[in-house]
């Protein structure tokens, strides 16, 4: 148990000492978390809209000024071409859109904003029609009672003249007048979202937040721990390790608990810092979250000292990163995985990094709590003892003495 | 008498290579036991089986007369060729570190740096780091760090390669030091004038061992001045 100790306590003495690797592990990923979320966007600002020949069009409230900016066709079209404005809508033939272009989420953003007002156009026409419809009706109201007055007028006459004649006619005229009521009170029907889980503002940082401290976890611990690892062969102390009573479990042992240790203090530095300066949603417990990361350092540890053994030197440990850590990301659930062949998508499951996203996801916007990441937890257990077995068998062939 | 360590008949090849071609050896309580040799000849593998970081093909080893264990590693110094030291960390750290993982604790672990770090001339060096320190310091640093936990057993792999001769001679009378404390010491060099210093030497070549015994007797049983010319003599018999 000492041993243990010993050996944690000096991983952790080596990284609090090397104060670029603490700024590494610590500082580069608040600096491209934050990139992240200034490229995805925690508020993509408001795409920029014009409005021309709205002087006489009856749809002008749907464009209300503050979204869309009052021009003439010339400005409309020089701002378009200068970049000022993302798109403008012509009234004049409703209703036609000028869209810049350029850039495809632009597009969406444009689309799906004037989308919205086209919601309101509709209901604009919806209600001239209503109007249009209503003054019809109370037109044709007005010519059915004068008919009925004409009717009453004849029946009475008839009455007079020949009763008999009327006994299956007059049954059927009330009934149109009784119709009319239930078409007009019919409005149409508003769209009422719900969300099972998050917020209309979820937005891509999100949904990335929670995946990307999983892979900045993964991703830094699997380049110190490696290298760590491999200088201490390269160096010969792990001889000096072997030459001394410590137990291979024991090596192995401290390095977990040394990383996992710094990992628990990076995550949490992460973790607070997308959730309460980058403002991440959240619902989660951050306990949830550090315990996720702890595991995963794990798996990411015991896979970079079982890589270590395959490389020779410092290089050949970092070019282990596209082949071991860009899959991963790709893979583990930031993009959406679902129309992948099966192959992909088993391959994907044999990822630490794709169950760190998920458990994280699920603890911090469907805020489930251990029930939602017990699985991914356990299946990032088995990565790990799955390869610290082989590291322990792997340090034993290279010490034959028990 | 007792035999620290004894290894029988070893066979090591790397590939194709022999490095070892049943070689055997066996040291006495209490004397220090200089392997030479020139480089290539097998020393550091000879030395590496003898501790048990290498398998030998065939042969056996036996530390403390019995089969080596983690335990018997309590009682044992080695110093490899590198440095292994942990550059990031301070001199003092690396000595914390290696006597904790050879089970020293608390005050007795302060006081034995303090100690080796005196023997070793490091006392105003131990708050520095390693990555500051000269190769000779280094050096230094790491003979301190198989001497920290009192071992019965020193292997030291060239221990003074790179040192200037005062450092070298200071560090002979700490050998001797020890040896009188009841130390056994084997220790691998290509200075002779280091064997001279040895009780007895083996003399390593091409995988065999071409004679063992005092420097004294070596040189009467060859007719030569040095023991280095026992090799030359060897040398030319084979051929």
């Amino acid at each position: 148990m000492s041993y243990l100790l010993a050996m944690s306590k000096r991983i952790i003495q080596q990284i609090i000492r090397d104060k670029r690797t603490i700024a590494l592990l610590i500082l580069a990923p608040l600096l491209i978390l934050t990139l992240v979320w200034y490229i995805f966007g925690a508020d993509a600002s408001d795409p920029k809209l014009a409005v021309i020949h709205y002087e006489h069009s009856e749809l002008l409230p749907a464009f209300k000024k503050a979204d869309y900016k009052r021009m003439t066709p010339l400005q409309a079209r020089q701002a378009l071409a200068d970049g000022k404005i993302d798109a403008y809508v012509d009234l004049k033939h409703p209703v036609d859109v000028h869209l810049e272009g350029s850039n495809p989420s632009r597009n969406g953003l444009v689309m799906s904003k004037i989308q919205k007002s086209m919601q309101e156009v509709q209901k604009i026409s919806v209600n001239q029609m209503q109007d249009r419809f209503q003054n019809v009706i109370k037109k044709q109201q007005q010519a059915i009672k004068a008919q009925q007055q004409a009717m009453k007028q004849m029946t009475q006459i008839i009455r007079q003249t020949a009763p008999s004649a009327l006994a299956g006619l007059d049954l059927n005229l009330p009934q149109v007048g009784q119709n009319m009521p239930h078409q007009q009170d019919g409005e149409k029907p508003q769209l009422d979202v719900t969300y099972l889980h998050g917020d209309d503002d979820l937005n891509t940082f999100d949904s990335f937040g929670p995946a990307m401290v999983g892979i900045f976890v993964f991703l830094f611990i699997f380049m110190i721990g490696g290298v760590s690892f491999l200088r201490e062969r390269t160096t010969g102390t792990l001889d000096r390790l072997m030459a001394s009573p410590i137990r291979n479990d024991q090596i192995i042992g401290g390095y977990l608990i040394g990383f996992g240790l710094f990992v628990i203090v990076q995550s949490f530095i992460l973790t607070c810092y997308i959730i309460y300066v980058l403002d991440i949603y959240n619902v989660g417990s951050l306990l949830d979250v550090l315990i996720i990361v702890f595991i995963l350092s794990f798996s990411s540890l015991s896979l970079s000292i079982l890589l270590s053994t395959a490389a020779k030197n410092e290089l050949q440990m970092l070019q282990f990163i596209p082949l071991v850590i860009v899959p991963q990301v790709f893979l583990s659930g930031l993009f959406p995985t679902d129309t992948l062949p099966r192959w992909v998508q088993a391959l994907g499951n044999l990822m630490p990094i794709h169950y760190s996203t998920e458990a994280l996801r699920n603890i911090m916007i469907r805020g489930t709590g251990f029930s939602g990441w017990w699985f991914d937890g356990l299946a990032l257990l088995l990565f790990s003892a799955v390869f610290i077995t082989i590291n322990i068998f792997a340090l034993r062939a290279s010490r034959p003495v028990s | 008498m007792t035999y620290p360590i004894k290894g029988e008949h070893l066979y090591k090849r790397f590939k194709k290579q022999v490095v070892l071609d049943d070689v055997s050896l066996t040291l006495n309580e209490g004397e220090i036991y200089g392997l030479i040799g020139p480089s290539g000849s097998g020393k550091t593998t000879l030395v590496k089986i003898l501790l048990g970081l290498e398998k030998a093909d065939s042969g056996t080893v036996e530390l403390f007369e019995q089969k080596p264990t983690l335990y018997a590693f309590r009682s044992l110094g080695y110093m490899a060729q590198s440095d292994a030291l942990y550059h990031e960390l301070t001199a003092y750290q690396n000595l914390s570190f290696f006597a904790a993982i050879q089970g020293l604790r608390g005050r007795k672990k302060k006081q034995r740096i303090l100690e080796v770090a005196e023997s070793v001339g490091l006392e105003n060096d131990l708050k520095k780091n390693v990555a500051q320190f000269s190769g000779g310091m280094r050096r230094r640093l790491s003979l301190a760090s198989a001497l920290v936990h009192e071992p019965r057993l020193y292997l030291l792999d060239e221990p003074t390669v790179g040192l200037d001769p005062l450092i070298r001679r200071n560090i002979w009378t700490l050998f001797h030091y020890l040896k009188e404390k009841g130390a056994t010491i084997i220790v691998t060099t290509h200075v002779m004038d280091e064997v001279s210093r040895c009780d007895r030497v083996g003399l390593l070549s091409g995988g065999h061992m071409i004679a063992e015994g005092s420097p004294k007797e070596l040189t009467e049983a060859f007719h030569v001045s040095s023991v280095e010319d026992i090799f030359l003599v060897k040398g030319g018999e084979r051929q």
